[in-house]
């Protein structure tokens, strides 16, 4: 393995503007991740059901795990710091997709939000497995193995809710109405992508929306849910993208910060 | 939610090992049960295979009711997974399958596992097959839902060196530091 690595990356020649992409790239994953983390783990404590806030909590933890994943990446590429980036940013520094920083809701909008950002996840760290930045197709590997146990547990809940009650298939519609232009947003490619997407260095994002529609339409329209139409998305587009947030990031980063930022001297937790 | 009923859950900790009864879960389903029962149970440490059972389609017995003369309840024959308990001293799991046998209803299934695993056992489980879901054996069932963990961290309650120690010695280090 290691030898492939020096081989891989003798041959990559990584310019400026390539690592400006994956830097970016990377940021935006492990915000993603982050804020998502955060969300599901203020279930803790709260979930309808035992076994259902240990296995949030369980989630929440593996999103966090590939958010230190992604900014690791970032830091061998730019010599970041995990901590500094995600402790001591704003809310107008951070990447994410405004799909992560929405309020937790309830149970149905948590399902949802979960099973559309797992999909979305499992289809972008399958493809980026076979990256031709190596680090990138390691990382990929290695997380794609829980995020495939995440998938397959939200899709249950899905299934399970959408098909329950009048009242919880009710609610799954009303969230499924809410998140899915937020969703959308998952595949706006960033900024100076394009040549990254090129080099096969990063999955390309337009052709991840055609797989991930594939999937998730069928899944959600099997159980009887329906998506909102394209008209109905073209009638009121989001003002919000990954540098223009909703205002419920600032209070999110104000809970997730507030520890490391209260004791910046830190070193040990 | 707390309405719904209770599974148990039996883990494999590697191959070659046997299922050993770990606790429950509750669930809607027996799908659900073993999602719930991955996170619950088999998160830390590794494990291969899980299977689950709802808790009121066991047949259960202890030593002292069979010592008193009760028998099991009616039931279907089949093939049946018997479980054992074998000690009472302190454990992380409930039981062991001990093996698997065919019997014409869960009476007579008790009978032929007493003959064959030996008749001090405390605890009886025999779970008719049509009663277990099983986690699936594929490559990417294993890859997703057990693989992860034998990369993580994992330390067992002995060794935070609160769990398991008499009372005195907590008692001892907090009158040490007074003295100091």
């Amino acid at each position: 393995m290691t030898e492939t690595t020096e081989i891989m990356t003798e041959t990559l020649i990584l310019t400026e503007a390539l690592k400006t992409a994956l830097t970016a790239r990377f940021t935006a994953l492990a915000d993603d991740e982050i804020t998502l983390s955060h969300r599901v783990a203020e279930w803790t404590g709260h979930a309808p059901l035992l076994e259902e806030d240990i296995a949030l909590a369980n989630i929440a933890q593996d999103e966090l795990g590939h958010g230190t994943l992604w900014l690791g990446l970032r830091a061998a590429l730019d010599g970041s710091n995990a901590d500094a980036l995600a402790y001591h940013r704003d809310a107008a520094e951070y990447r994410n997709v405004p799909l992560t920083e929405l309020p937790k809701g309830d149970w149905a909008f948590t399902m949802v939000r979960q099973y559309l950002f797992d999909a979305w996840e499992v289809l972008w760290l399958d493809t980026a497995r076979q990256s031709s930045y190596v680090p990138l197709a390691e990382a990929a590997a290695q997380a794609l193995r829980e995020e495939k146990f995440h998938l397959q547990h939200t899709a249950l809940w899905v299934e399970r809710l959408a098909l329950g009650t009048p009242e919880s298939t009710r609610r799954m519609q009303d969230a499924l109405n809410q998140l899915w232009a937020y969703a959308l947003g998952l595949f706006d490619p960033l900024p100076a992508e394009a040549d990254a997407v090129a080099a096969g260095l990063l999955p390309d994002v337009a052709a991840l929306q055609t797989r991930w529609l594939g999937l998730v339409r069928g899944h959600l329209e099997g159980v009887g849910l329906s998506i909102p139409s394209a008209s109905e998305l073209s009638a009121s587009p989001l003002p919000y993208s990954r540098s223009q947030h909703t205002e419920h990031l600032a209070p999110l980063l104000a809970d997730f910060q507030r520890v490391a930022r209260e004791f910046p001297e830190s070193q040990v937790w | 939610m707390s309405e719904l009923p209770r599974w148990e859950v039996f883990k494999q900790d590697g191959p070659g090992k046997v299922h050993q009864a770990v606790g429950s879960v509750h669930a809607g389903d027996g799908q659900h049960a073993l999602f719930t029962a991955r996170s619950v149970f088999a998160r830390r440490p590794a494990a291969v295979s899980l299977w689950v059972a709802r808790a009121d389609h066991i047949f259960a017995l202890t030593k002292q009711e069979l010592d008193a003369g009760k028998g099991l309840s009616e039931g279907n024959g089949g093939t049946f997974y018997i479980f054992g308990k074998k000690t009472n001293r302190r454990s992380m799991t409930l039981g062991d399958h001990l093996g698997t046998l065919e019997a014409s209803n869960p009476q007579a299934a008790l009978e032929a596992a007493r003959t064959q695993y030996g008749d001090d056992l405390l605890v009886w489980w025999l779970v008719p097959d049509s009663a277990l879901v099983r986690s699936t054996d594929s490559a990417e069932t294993v890859e997703s839902w057990f693989a992860p963990a034998k990369d993580k961290t994992y330390k067992q309650q002995s060794s935070y060196g609160v769990v398991g120690q008499h009372a005195s010695a907590h008692k001892k280090a907090v009158r040490g530091g007074d003295h100091d």
